[in-house]
């Protein structure tokens, strides 16, 4: 895949002078609500998960070894460290599985598919939003670049307040494009006014349905309610695009490529983990960022959560690794394990992590890692990301950066949920930055700090439970 | 009184001992004036024409139940174990007599309930349908107002319903739609039928309007009542002998009230008539558990964090300090120690004392303050336990607190009820329209993990326009209505029943309403009848009645019964996958859902159906994820032969062999784990090395294979769909937790500390098996992998794509024989071959339970929980008591409170 980078300049170009650019943008661009929102900063909220973490001796080493990605961006970064998760493990369950749960929620799975509580985005979203975002807006994104699943909080970080998913999960960069910018079709192209016309009347029906099932008098309980709730907000939006869209760019830039990667059941061929050079997954991993860059940087997205490698991902890669354009390391892991199948691939680096040895392979991982995330991080820094407050994106947002494990040693839940790597942004002015803090705390009481600090009053994790403020990480 | 019934009683009698308080007369048994000299300690009731033996009471419907059990106090108990109980309070206990099964009203007084009858309330208005029963002796005849005996009201002129006594008539108003908030006009029965005599009364009202009264088992009158009772008003409260407003007293004694939200047929008020107004126990298991919160608390607190804190160590197998908490007897029997468990003498339980000291759990968190809090309340309490056994993987995924979700249909779902409702198949677009269900908790129909996003909005708006392009519109429309005019009485006509049926239960009027705006918006764009039909169409399939299963789910936060078209759906949606048939909707619309003969026989009906079998094989697909077959593929180096068309015909394979057992055979689902057959084309049979048993088969044609003749080979685990779960090492440990948790239902706890997990390769003198016996004979590693490990010893000489060998490849000789330890057992078998192996694994008690569990938990659509173990050792019994079979054992899931029953959220 060529890595055609597609940014603000890029589609704001498609607009041109005379018409519109994407349907979507005009709407956009001229709704009063979103001008009148754009004089000041907007709240934010990301969650960036990173898979299998970085072993709590690694951190300890700053920004020389695994962290030194993250060096330029430093000054608008707080790097926790010894923060604990071990309230997640649930007995005989895969720390992978709970550890990327508790990731952002500090909470256990619920079942297979579900959190123990929302995610702090969520938490935030609802504060600032309970009746939704503004038109047109997609509420919660959902993306990632990631192979490994059986169990959705491998990969999904954003949860509801019941602890459901957010919203679906967007694994190809051309979905997730779709899913910002793209307009619906009905199947026949509905152009003429007449029949359009009667069409808005079949969804208006549809509309009445849904809202008596979320009304007063709806039979349903809470949950159930949240749900139709839900398909009815997906609703308007449908009859947003469909209706209100009407406009085509004739100039308007093209889709993103194809993904040419394994999607679905076919990335995850019975956990026995895929074979992939550094190449492919670093381009279709960069397009997708990208492309959420944008959606934020276009503010069409404010909450939500991006994935760059699974909980326990099974990958054999290969390819030479350069930074700084210079090459640092091979990456060869079926070979270098002397192994093929689960037991060839990067996993296994982070099983046999020992701290009195060298650990290259799992070094050159996590590096990888750091320097991916901070090429996300850029794209909410640069000229594209600059706000009326004078400051980037990146640091008018809360962007909180997490994994699911300190160490990766199915052995001593002590010591894999403990130490779990987070980083924070500023948030407008709200954490401090530029520095790299031993925490010494729960999750739990670090993201309930966070949500204190952002206004909202919703607290996360067990009512009963006396919670602490971790003043050190506020500014 | 019919002659022959009369007849059945009398003969039935010859079998008991007439009791002396029985009155016989001429030969019949008939209801005797109670006597007012007789022992006022002795049950009034035990004089009544009683014969259990021949006439049982019907539960189905009854929401509320007053048998005036209690002799003394104020209050008077609903007994109906139904929802939350609306006791009642007497104003006055001295207008009152009260003797151990009635209640005698002397004087005016009013016995009313304290908060609105809303469970009442609610389950009437979801069915249109109601009956009152009562066995009430009048005072005197000239009693009116009408004095009200029961009444559901407000005050003098607002009601719900009443029974009244009117001089020589009982009286009962109703308010609908249709008649006035007084329940005006109202029915009753004929003068000439009145007696002060102890009496029956039964009044029964269907959703069609049709009200009966019955006296003394015989029915009296027929009239209509139009109107729907959606308009009842959901504060009032319910009281006996008088009006809210006090000025509408009724003297006389109460022997039985009851009420139901459906209209009791004929028959059963004449059963109910010779069962007599004595009602011997609770009438629902619920008011049992709920009588017992010691026991509550061990399901919901004890049991759940003895099984995740102690049972590692202290289980029937480990038992560290000769101590086993998982069994009742043995707990309390105790350890090396002393008694663990002393009920209600904390200082001398042991099992507290270490946890408190937090001694134990040894080497692992202690538990925490609420923890502690529940252990020590439970022992205080009595230390009471509500199960024999504590199973450990009924509680791996915690309390399991679900909520309760409505479900979306699934793809497979949403294609069967177009083609089941329309006949249009859409399963060609289908596919690539509806994103996929994703899979959670090992079934993708789990109903938490089935939400929607923006593609399946405009996925189901698509495939409405597809639906209806491929529909014969006004061909369908004639199956509702011959009309064929835009005229308000004509639409709403076709809407209500075209609606009915795609929506799959009554359309309430606001509903008719907004589907009859479209085709007001058609009409006005100067469209025709078939256009308008068109997007009525088209709207009904995006309604949420129709891409989800909406049932209600309010009330008091108990279980209540379900509604007769939501049991519609229920049938339909777990017996075939696809929405209620005609005839099914026929049952529920006259009621014969209430029924369990009824239910009995929709079911037997069903099974029969292509689409149980269909239904069957989803089932079989997703319990053995059958899917991850398109997604294998192995090392080609190592298997050059492996191609998609060999997946293929492996999954095939499987579901051709549960066909044949389950189906053609009728044989217990348990006969899938050894049954000496398979299904194979020639090139699968080819793969398994047994080519010459398919010679006349051709390409990708399935041929059954006789295995009577091939030892290693028969039963599920010695097919290639799942050998192939082990991955290309034939894993030892994944195949092995396959076994543990997909087989028997077992759990197992993360590895212990200071273990490296990196798999180890195999080598001359190391077979995949000498790996896995050298991490079981490790202390820290085999308390955990010998519970799974051996479970695939037996597998060993089928490699990762199952075919079969003597010798690896190098050339280390492999072994088939091992040790199964079934969870919950204290001991390991031992078994000399694969064969064996499949032989103990199919005559396994506990691999029974886990099919039971699995088809539940496809059938219900969510994960099970601590609180359905009882209802599933039900359901287990009764499918083993039908065989085994998987038509006896979905007949027992559909029978069971799991689906009979719905939980409820309390109305705010």
């Amino acid at each position: 895949m060529t890595n055609r980078r597609i940014n603000r300049r890029t589609m704001l170009k498609g607009l041109g002078s005379v018409t519109v650019g994407l349907p979507l943008l005009e709407e956009m661009l001229v709704s009063s609500a979103m001008a009148a929102e754009q004089a000041t900063v907007p709240v934010r909220a990301f969650n960036v998960f990173f898979g299998l973490g970085i072993p709590a001796p690694l951190q300890s080493e700053g920004f020389r070894s695994v962290l030194e990605p993250l060096k330029p961006l430093s000054k608008k970064l707080l790097i926790m460290r010894n923060v604990d998760q071990v309230r997640c493990d649930e007995s005989g369950i895969n720390a992978h599985f709970d550890g990327a749960s508790g990731a952002f929620t500090a909470e256990p799975p619920d079942g297979e598919a579900k959190s123990g509580g929302p995610s702090i985005d969520q938490v935030i979203r609802k504060t600032y939003y309970p009746k939704g975002l503004p038109t047109g807006m997609v509420p919660t994104l959902i993306g990632g670049t990631f192979f490994r699943r059986s169990r959705v909080s491998r990969y999904v970080h954003s949860y509801n307040d019941d602890g459901t998913v957010a919203a679906t999960m967007q694994e190809k960069p051309r979905e997730l494009f779709d899913r910002v910018f793209g307009t619906v079709m009905l199947a026949d192209g509905e152009t003429d006014a007449r029949k359009q016309r009667l069409k808005r009347s079949v969804l208006d029906s549809v509309v009445s349905q849904y809202r008596f099932y979320t009304g007063q008098n709806s039979p349903l309980g809470a949950k159930s309610r949240a749900r139709i709730a839900d398909h009815l907000d997906r609703i308007r939006e449908f009859e947003q695009r469909a209706y209100a869209m009407k406009h085509k760019a004739p100039n308007a830039p093209d889709l993103p490529p194809r993904s040419k990667l394994l999607h679905g059941g076919e990335a995850d061929p019975g956990g026995q983990g895929i074979d992939i050079t550094l190449k492919e997954l670093t381009d279709e991993w960069r397009l997708m960022a990208d492309l959420y860059a944008l959606a934020i940087q276009m503010d069409r997205v404010r909450f939500g959560s991006v994935t760059f490698l699974a909980a326990g991902e099974r990958i054999r890669l290969t390819g030479d690794y350069l930074y700084n354009d210079k090459k640092v390391f091979e990456f060869d892991d079926a070979n270098q394990h002397n192994a093929s199948g689960d037991k060839g691939c990067s996993h296994e680096w982070w099983h046999k992590f020992d701290e009195k040895k060298q650990n290259t392979q799992l070094r050159a991982h996590a590096h990888l890692k750091m320097r991916e995330i901070a090429y996300f991080l850029h794209l909410l820094d640069g000229p594209d990301a600059q706000e009326a407050n004078g400051k980037s994106i990146l640091e008018n947002s809360m962007i909180t950066i997490s994994t699911e494990s300190g160490d990766g040693r199915h052995n001593n839940v002590k010591r894999e949920l403990s130490g779990v790597f987070h980083a924070i942004t500023g948030a407008n002015g709200r954490f401090k930055t530029g520095q790299i803090l031993d925490i010494g705390a729960e999750g739990l009481d670090v993201y309930n700090t966070m949500l204190d600090t952002m206004g909202a009053s919703r607290r996360i994790g067990p009512a009963k439970r006396e919670g602490k403020i971790i003043d050190a990480i506020r500014a | 009184m019919k002659a022959s019934m009369w007849l059945l009683l009398v003969t039935g009698l010859l079998w008991f001992n007439l009791s002396e308080s029985q009155t016989l007369i001429s030969g019949e048994i008939v209801p005797s004036v109670v006597d007012e000299k007789a022992d006022q300690e002795k049950s009034a009731s035990a004089r009544l024409p009683k014969n259990e033996q021949l006439a049982k009471r019907s539960t189905a419907g009854l929401q509320a139940l007053y048998d005036f059990q209690s002799a003394s106090g104020e209050i008077v108990k609903d007994r109906s174990g139904v929802g939350r109980p609306v006791d009642l309070r007497i104003r006055s206990l001295n207008a009152v007599r009260r003797t151990k099964g009635s209640l005698e009203v002397r004087k005016p007084t009013i016995i009313r309930s304290e908060k609105p009858a809303s469970k009442i309330i609610q389950a009437v208005r979801k069915t249109g349908e109601v009956s009152i029963e009562a066995w009430v002796q009048p005072a005197k005849a000239n009693q009116s107002g009408p004095a009200r005996i029961v009444t559901i009201s407000r005050g003098s002129t607002e009601r719900n319903i009443t029974l009244g006594q009117d001089g020589k008539k009982y009286d009962i108003r109703l308010w609908t739609t249709e008649t006035s908030p007084n329940g005006l006009p109202s029915v009753t029965s004929p003068q000439n039928a009145f007696d002060t005599k102890l009496t029956h009364v039964v009044y029964t009202r269907d959703r069609t309007g049709r009200t009966r009264i019955y006296l003394n088992g015989d029915q009296v009158l027929e009239e209509a009542v139009q109107g729907s009772t959606l308009n009842w008003h959901g504060s009032f409260s319910i009281a006996l002998a008088n009006e809210f407003s006090n000025n509408r007293p009724w003297l006389g004694t109460y022997h039985l009230v009851a009420i139901y939200n459906r209209d009791l047929l004929a028959h059963e008020v004449e059963q109910h008539y010779l069962a007599g107004p004595r009602v011997d126990a609770a009438v629902n298991d619920q008011a049992t558990v709920a009588a017992n919160p010691n026991a509550q608390l061990f399901n919901q607190g004890v049991a759940p964090l003895l099984a995740k804190h102690c049972l590692e160590c202290h289980g029937p197998s480990s038992k560290k300090g000769k101590l086993d908490l998982a069994r009742n007897s043995a707990a309390l029997a105790g350890g090396e120690n002393g008694p663990a468990i002393v009920p209600g003498e904390l200082d001398e339980s042991l099992l507290w004392v270490y946890v408190d000291s937090d001694e134990m759990p040894k080497d692992r968190p202690p538990l925490s303050n609420e923890e502690k809090s529940i252990l020590k309340r439970w022992i205080e309490g009595g230390a009471t336990w509500s199960t024999e056994n504590i199973d450990p993987s009924t509680y791996a995924y915690g309390s399991g607190d679900t909520g309760i979700w409505l479900r979306r249909l699934t793809v497979p779902e949403y294609v069967a009820t177009v083609k089941n409702s329309l006949g249009v198949d859409i399963s060609d677009v289908a596919d690539d329209i509806l994103p996929k269900d994703l899979r959670a908790d090992g079934f993708s129909n789990t109903s938490y993990n089935l939400s929607v996003d923006l593609k399946h909005v405009e996925a189901y708006a698509r495939l409405a326009e597809i639906i209806v392009d491929r529909l014969d519109v006004k061909a369908f429309a004639r199956r509702f209505s011959k009309s064929q005019k835009l005229t308000d009485k004509d639409m709403r006509g076709l809407i209500s029943k075209m609606g009915k049926w795609l929506l799959r239960g009554p359309l309430e009027d606001h509903e008719i309403t907004v589907f009859r705006g479209i085709s007001t918006t058609v009409a006005s764009a100067g469209g025709n009848f078939e256009e308008a039909v068109s997007f009525i169409i088209e709207a009904m399939l995006q309604s949420p009645r129709f891409i989800y299963r909406i049932e209600n789910q309010r009330g008091d936060g108990t279980a209540w019964p379900v509604g007769d078209y939501e049991l519609a759906s229920r049938l339909s949606y777990i017996i075939w996958g696809s929405p209620p048939d005609e005839q099914l909707m026929r049952a529920a619309d006259n009621g014969e859902l209430y029924d369990r003969n009824g239910v009995k026989q929709q079911i037997q009906r069903m099974l029969k159906d292509a689409r149980a079998v269909e239904r069957s094989a989803q089932f079989v697909y997703e319990w053995l994820n059958l899917a991850r077959l398109d997604n294998l593929r192995p090392n080609p180096d190592r298997f050059p032969n492996w191609d998609d068309q060999l997946a293929n015909d492996m999954r095939d394979e499987t579901l051709a062999f549960f066909k044949e057992i389950a189906w053609e055979q009728n044989r217990p689902l348990t006969d899938l784990l050894n049954a000496q057959l398979t299904f194979a084309s020639p090139r699968l049979a080819d793969h398994y090395g047994l080519k010459s048993k398919t010679r006349n088969a051709k390409g990708t044609d399935l041929k059954q294979i006789d295995l009577s003749s091939v030892p290693a080979r028969g039963g599920l685990l010695t097919q290639g769909s799942v050998l192939t779960v082990g991955g290309d090492e034939a894993s030892m440990v994944t195949r092995g937790l396959f076994v543990l948790k997909d087989i028997l239902r077992g759990a197992v706890s993360d590895p212990p500390p200071c273990v490296d997990t990196t798999p180890i390769p195999t080598k001359p003198g190391l077979t995949q098996r000498g790996i896995a016996e050298q991490r079981i004979a490790d202390s820290q590693c085999g308390g955990c992998h010998s519970k799974f490990e051996p479970l695939a010893f037996g597998l060993e000489k089928f490699d990762g794509i199952g075919v079969y060998h003597e010798q690896d490849d190098h050339g280390n000789g492999l072994r088939d024989d091992g040790e199964i330890l079934f969870p919950g057992d204290a001991e390991p078998v031992a078994y000399e071959s694969s064969a064996e192996l499949m032989d103990r694994l199919a005559g396994s008690d506990r691999v029974r339970q886990c099919m039971t569990w699995k088809v539940t938990q496809f059938a219900i659509g969510r994960p099970l929980t601590p609180a359905d173990a009882s209802i599933l050792e039900s359901i287990d019994k009764a499918a083993q008591d039908g065989g085994g079979t998987y038509a006896s054992l979905i007949t027992a899931i559909v029978l069971s409170e799991l689906v009979q029953m719905t939980p409820t959220e309390p109305i705010e």
